[in-house]
């Protein structure tokens, strides 16, 4: 399996100006979120990218896209309908191939040499099958996030095979269908935002949608996915930030800086901030 | 499951009963292990039995060894030595049983056996620790599975409300722009009706050892009272929705309550108000995890995490359809089960907002609902909340498997399965038949069934004989009454629910039934014959919900009559028996879509009406501009509402303004009372200043510190305790002998008290509680007490007027009584002495109240029942201190405001009110009285006894016996040097109590005209009231006045009851040995002679120590 192509959903309520941002990289340099993301989905090999946005947002994101507006396709959702429907619209942009896709909302830093999404990549290729990359979450972050579960895979330390995926489960159910051996309690692994899907993912969303007329969340056809085909979710070493919630562009630059170049210098900016106020 | 089946096991027969695996081994009975064992045997397989129980770690077999060696204690050792052996109880051992530290008592406990060998006191005691530690640890078992059951884990992590994952369904914030309101969830739910009765079987402990005997018939039932409800529904319901304040408001429709909370920790305060159900709901549902318990947070952040909206809050609001409590339906925990539903639904962790449950959805407000009902401090059975579940099920325990988190600790699960017999199972014509036949009753007896459900579990666990052949018979029946159901033959279904309740049931537990539930038996079988099909009862035990099956041509006609002969037999025994309210006949369907949710919304978005009877007279009394924008739309609503309905418009009126006194008042009632039964207003006032002023009081009681308190001697009592040691010789017991035979003696029996003890503070008469069946009949403590002196009247040809002595409460409903049974044809003369003299309670002061609950020896209980406990008794402090302390307790009925001014008074009352005079007059040979406590049931006119009183020439002989652990209240002591009875509120210090051998049982011999020179009387001056009542208040005054503590119930709605302190005072007739002037003696016993029967708890381990079998002997009954 070989994966060419990435597509970013960024059509969301309220999302259409968060890749937008403007924040300062590990390396110093101002970009914006959009950058960073592609960046992110280059490193990993990926030739074409497309990206889903809400009618009348092209020209911005055109300028936010920066040196990669040539590799980008963009998807127009013409109304917010669900994060189903959002990737149902980049049907003719995948062509029935394998591919990675992301979250317009987040953004990701690896704790290795390897960005999150090349690690995911290569284990999907390895593995030739769809691969959610997770992170082990406490369960007060439930409301916020999808989850799995599942069975660690024999032999790996980081790969699980997927039984159950629900979208921001009570704890309740947490504890009954997510629950997974070697984890503390209270623990889940929940979605990191990243996933490498195969086309069977966009025929069980066609399914979904012309069942019923409603929004249907990405977490409904990964679960009936898992029961299809074999589907892995891996553990990535890395850490995601959300840039939509409240905070969170402020957390995220943070996290970029302190594990950058400026470090020293947002240290001492901050030390100076607490001194004062 | 481990087994444990080494070679020491398998050599111990009582080892190798716990751990086999064979049935026929396991469920070896406890009788046969312990047949013909001697005392050193016995003693031997204890100590083996208590190793064992240390070492396993096995919860059920260190259970079953546990209840083991508590019988071994309490019912086969002490029969192999002798009373003289009585002993002594160390206090520490003591304190440590009260403190619940089980095991740390018996460590000391057989220490103390060792080094001294058994006695009456030890064995008591280490049976007690035994039993409590057996059943403290089946509690923290099923607790800890309860908190292991998946999906309610998390609940005991949140500790912080902005940690809380928990979010609150977007659709409940829905602002309906035209109405203006918020929309409501509003759930309805039936409640459950086991027409099976496996034998209790549904208790946790039996389901989780024995999953295979585990099993019920449960229906979902719709209820409507017959003659008031059109038809029937589902009687419990909730709703839930979102308000315009920061606030938890919580409301009780049926027990009109209501409470805003502000702070997390009020939710965890349970008995503060009647919310206390709403509030287990909230915890159990995660609304408010259990670890938030002690965070100290306010409310509004809880809030605001959950509703994501800062400002807003949630209200809570239950309703039960005028459901009596005790309906023995699950009445309680099913709308546990609702409220739990409607937010889980809320909150997301039940998928579906509207509409039925899955059954995944079912299970999990089982396993929630089980969980409230631990956190309430109470607990049902596994089939409670299946009222959750729709139509009929049945209900079985299952055996743990490798994936339950029960698997290695029990054999079976916490949770049950169910499964649905719908329409292939069970048909259609079957169900209708049913209905057709059986009426559905609520006798109107509230009861305790606690004991019980403890009782069967011990019987189970140690295998009694006849019990477990009983259980076994039980769940043949059961599978029985499924065939029959499934055929549709109703006639079988209930000649098998009749077998069922007449042998296994009242096998195993004897208490299950009363004289009411078998009078009504009786009666259908009369009335209607062949066309009463059978009985079925419902629940712990009879009195409250049962059913009666008649042949359904003639049931419409059965069920008119059946209300009024409930209702007349009601009335007939209602002093007899404590009866809560009413019977109330219901009409019932079977309920086949299970717990039901819908939301309602715009105009429909509106409560149950007696929501706004509770919150509307608050919200009008308020300024308007204080009220929040929601509060004043809706009564803007309940404006126009009341304009177009001319009802509601009335109960509001009534609700906010005054209302014209009723003439014939309770206080007009009091007072007429107080006045006819020698109420003394002048030294009422005179206690109620004392006790403000703090110079009488619970503390006062006692004795000076100084007083040194020893334990008599040998030489201080007459030894009749060893029947051997005097059986033989004919010539012991000839002046007692004589002197029946002479007509010199007569029966005193004090049936003057209320019982407190016995009723819970019901305001029955014990004396005519017919609480146990001898002869195949159930027979009341007076009917028991007249057929002892009726055997001795025959054995000796003798005259032997037997006296009951009355008061306020007791003197019509026993003179009616004993009218009505012509005083059971004894053939003696049987006089009724009336009590001349009686108090007002008082409103306890809070010193009083913290000196009893704080200063006072009390048994501490399991943890969450004890912090129930602890907030009740907050909330009772506080009542005392708002309602005034040392006030008129007048809020009650106005019998349950008075009280007896203790039994001290009985003799004077008797000499007062003329009896002993015309007793005296009638049969002037009388001599000698006994006098004895209604509930001494071995009491008898015993030659021997009567003999050593004679010889001893003194004025009171006293009867005492060894004390075991339950004899708690006083003893015969040396009080600085002089012999004495002492009361044991009178000791200086606890401790004193257990250096006394003796317990006094109350029973007296008197010598009458002894007794009259002690009040400076001749038999000749009983004729003269005035010299009467100078002697009397003499005396009187010479013997301390006690302040104490009772129980007094009050009840009200529809079956409620709670229960008050009150304060009243009372002096003793033990204190009559105080007085230099009486010669009294002391007289050693046997136990069962002396031992007293103060609590329907003590019933079962009666019958089973024997000791009922020896009044049963004393007995004849004509």
């Amino acid at each position: 399996m070989h994966i060419r192509k990435a597509l970013i959903t960024a059509a969301g309520p309220g999302q259409g100006a968060l890749p937008l941002q403007r924040l300062v990289d590990r390396d110093g340099a101002e970009k914006t979120a959009l950058e960073m993301i592609i960046e992110e989905i280059d490193s990993a090999g990926i030739e074409s990218i497309g990206i889903v946005i809400s009618p009348g947002n092209e020209d911005a994101y055109r300028r936010a896209a920066g040196p990669y507006i040539d590799r980008l396709s963009f998807v127009i959702q013409e109304t917010p309908t669900g994060y189903g429907q959002a990737l149902l619209c980049a049907k003719d942009f995948i062509e029935d191939s394998p591919f990675l896709h992301l979250v317009g909302d987040h953004l990701y830093l690896s704790n290795s040499g390897k960005r999150c999404a090349q690690q995911l990549i290569e284990v999907a290729e390895q593995e030739e099958c769809s691969v959610s990359a997770v992170y082990p979450t406490k369960e007060k972050m439930l409301p916020y996030f999808g989850a799995i579960g599942g069975q660690r895979l024999p032999q790996t330390d980081r790969l699980y095979s997927v039984k159950k995926v629900i979208e921001k489960p009570t704890p309740t159910l947490a504890e009954q269908e997510l629950t997974i051996a070697g984890f503390r309690s209270g623990i889940y692994l929940c979605f990191f935002g990243i996933h490498v899907l195969t086309p069977m993912v966009l025929q069980i969303l066609d399914e979904l949608v012309s069942k019923s007329n409603r929004p249907v969340p990405l977490a409904e056809a990964l679960q009936e996915l898992a029961s299809r085909e074999r589907y892995l979710g891996c553990e990535v070493e890395g850490q995601r930030y959300n840039i939509g919630i409240k905070y969170g562009l402020l957390n995220t630059q943070l996290a970029l800086s302190l594990s950058g170049v400026d470090r020293d210098q947002v240290l001492s900016d901050m030390i100076e901030l607490l001194a004062v106020r | 499951m481990k087994t444990e089946q080494s070679a020491s096991t398998q050599s111990n027969p009582w080892m190798e009963t716990i751990v086999s695996l064979e049935d026929s081994t396991r469920h070896r009975t406890l009788e046969s292990l312990c047949e013909g064992l001697d005392s050193n045997e016995l003693l031997k397989a204890a100590s083996e039995l208590d190793v064992f129980r240390r070492k396993t770690d096995n919860l059920y077999h260190r259970v079953r060894a546990h209840f083991f060696l508590a019988a071994i204690y309490r019912y086969y050792l002490p029969l192999t030595f002798s009373e003289e052996r009585a002993g002594l109880l160390p206090y520490e051992a003591y304190q440590h049983i009260l403190e619940r530290r089980f095991p740390e008592a018996i460590d000391q406990l057989l220490t103390v056996q060792k080094n001294d060998g058994p006695t009456v006191a030890i064995s008591s005691a280490i049976a007690r620790a035994y039993h409590q530690l057996g059943i403290q640890t089946l509690a923290d078992q099923v607790r800890r599975s309860v908190k292991t059951v998946r999906g309610n884990q998390w609940m005991f992590r949140i500790g912080h409300p902005t940690e809380h994952p928990l979010r609150l369904n977007k659709s409940l914030l829905q602002w309906n722009l035209e109405a203006e309101t918020y929309p409501i969830l509003c759930e309805k739910t039936s409640v459950r009706m086991d027409f099976s009765h496996s034998g209790w079987s549904d208790i946790f402990f039996l389901g989780m050892d024995y999953p295979e005997g585990a099993r019920v018939l449960n229906a979902s039932v719709n209820l409507g009272v017959y003659g008031r409800d059109a038809e029937p529904k589902p009687p419990v319901e909730a709703y839930l929705r979102v308000i315009d304040r920061p606030v938890l408001r919580l409301v009780s429709t049926d027990l009109g309550a209501e409470a805003e909370i502000t702070e997390i920790d009020e939710v965890f305060d349970f008995a503060k108000d009647y919310l206390g159900l709403l509030k287990g709901a909230l915890i159990a549902s995660g609304v408010i995890p259990p670890a938030m318990e002690g965070c100290h947070r306010k409310m509004s952040e809880l809030l605001a995490t959950i509703i994501g909206r800062e400002g807003c809050g949630l209200e809570l609001v239950s309703k039960v359809n005028d459901i009596p409590k005790g309906s023995r339906l699950a009445v309680s925990t099913n709308l546990l089960g609702c409220l739990i539903s409607v937010l889980m639904r809320a909150t997301g962790q039940v998928p579906s907002l509207e509409g039925g449950l899955a059954v995944a959805d079912q299970r999990l407000i089982t396993a929630r609902a089980i969980l409230g009902e631990w956190l309430g401090g109470s607990g049902g059975g596994w089939q409670d909340s299946g009222g959750i579940w729709q139509g009929i099920k049945r209900i079985e325990g299952v055996l743990a498997s490798e994936s339950d988190p029960e698997f290695g600790i029990s054999r079976g699960r916490l949770l049950p399965h169910h499964t649905i017999l719908d329409e292939k199972h069970i048909p259609l014509n079957a169900r209708e038949a049913l209905q057709e036949s059986l009426v559905l009753i609520y006798g109107g007896m509230a009861q305790n069934v606690g004991p019980i459900l403890e009782m069967v579990t011990e019987k189970y666990l140690v295998r009694a004989n006849k019990e477990w052949k009983a259980r076994l018979r039980a769940i043949e029946i059961f599978e029985a009454i499924v065939d029959s159901l499934k055929q549709g033959n109703i006639k079988q279904v209930a000649e098998l629910t009749t077998e069922n309740f007449t042998g296994p049931l009242q096998t195993i537990i004897p208490w299950c039934t009363n004289r009411f539930t078998d009078s009504m038996i009786e009666q259908c079988r009369a009335r209607w014959g062949s066309q009463f099909w059978g009985f079925l009862m419902l629940g712990g035990m009879s009195g409250g919900g049962m059913g009666f099956f008649f042949d359904p041509s003639i049931q419409p006609q059965a069920k008119v009559w059946l209300l009024d002969a409930l209702v007349a037999t009601k009335r007939a025994m209602q002093m007899r028996l404590p009866f809560a309210m009413d019977p109330v006949v219901y009409d019932f369907t079977i309920n086949d879509w299970g717990s039901w949710a819908e939301m309602l919304t715009g105009t429909q978005a509106v409560m149950p009406d007696g929501y706004y009877a509770i919150l509307a007279p608050k919200l009008i009394r308020k300024d308007l501009r204080e009220l929040s924008p929601q509060s004043q739309r809706e009564l803007m609503w309940l404006n126009r509402s009341c304009r177009s309905g001319e009802t509601r418009a009335r109960w509001l009126l009534d609700r906010i303004l005054p209302q014209p006194a009723d003439t014939n008042s309770h206080a007009d009632q009091l007072k007429n009372l107080l006045k006819e039964n020698g109420f003394d207003r002048e030294q009422h006032e005179q206690i109620r200043t004392d006790l403000l002023n703090g110079r009488i009081g619970l503390a006062e009681n006692r004795l000076p510190r100084q007083s040194v308190i020893e334990d008599v001697g040998r030489d201080d009592v007459i030894d009749l305790r060893d029947r051997s040691a005097w059986n033989d010789k004919t010539a012991d017991g000839e002046s007692g002998r004589q002197a029946i035979a002479a007509n010199q003696v007569a029966v005193v029996t004090l049936a003057a008290g209320v019982g407190s003890r016995w009723t819970g503070g019901a305001g029955v008469v014990k004396g005519l509680h017919p609480f146990c069946k001898f002869s195949g009949k159930h027979r009341s403590f007076i009917e028991i007490h007249l057929a002892k002196s009726r055997q001795t009247s025959r054995l000796y040809g003798a005259k032997i007027p037997h006296v009951f002595t009355t008061g306020y409460l007791t003197h019509g409903p026993t003179e009616n009584h004993l009218n009505e049974v012509s005083n059971y044809r004894y053939p003696g003369e049987v006089l009724l002495s009336r009590g001349m003299s009686v108090g007002l309670r008082m409103i306890p002061t809070v010193r009083d109240l913290k000196f009893f609950w704080q200063e006072m020896p009390h048994q501490v209980l399991d943890e969450q029942q004890q912090k129930v406990r602890e907030s009740g008794q907050a909330a009772i402090m506080g009542w005392a201190h708002t309602a005034g302390e040392a006030g008129d307790y007048t809020d009650n009925l106005p019998f349950q405001c008075m009280h007896p001014v203790g039994h001290w008074y009985e003799i004077p009352n008797m000499m007062r009110n003329g009896s002993l005079h015309r007793m005296l007059q009638s049969q002037p040979t009388l001599k000698y009285l006994m006098l004895h406590n209604i509930d001494t049931l071995g009491a008898s006119l015993d030659p021997l006894v009567l003999s050593r009183h004679i010889d001893s020439r003194a004025c009171l002989s006293f009867e005492v016996i060894s004390r075991r652990i339950d004899d708690r209240g006083g003893g015969l002591a040396l009080v600085d040097g002089k012999r004495r009875l002492v009361e044991g509120m009178a000791m200086p210090n606890d401790r004193d109590e257990f250096k006394l051998t003796y317990y006094s049982s109350m029973t007296t011999w008197i010598d009458i005209d002894k007794l009259l020179a002690t009040f400076q009387l001749s038999r000749e001056d009983l004729s003269s009231s005035e010299m009467v009542d100078t002697a009397v208040r003499n005396l009187g005054n010479k013997l301390p006045t006690y302040i104490t503590i009772k129980d007094v119930k009050k009840r009200w709605g529809l079956g409620q009851e709670d229960v008050f302190p009150v304060t009243q005072f009372e002096k003793l007739w033990g204190d009559m040995s105080t007085l230099t002037s009486i010669d009294c003696e002391y007289i050693a016993v046997e136990i069962m002679r002396g031992q007293q029967l103060k609590e329907p708890g003590q019933l079962d381990g009666w019958v089973r120590d024997g000791s009922a079998a020896y009044v049963e002997r004393l007995c004849d009954f004509g």
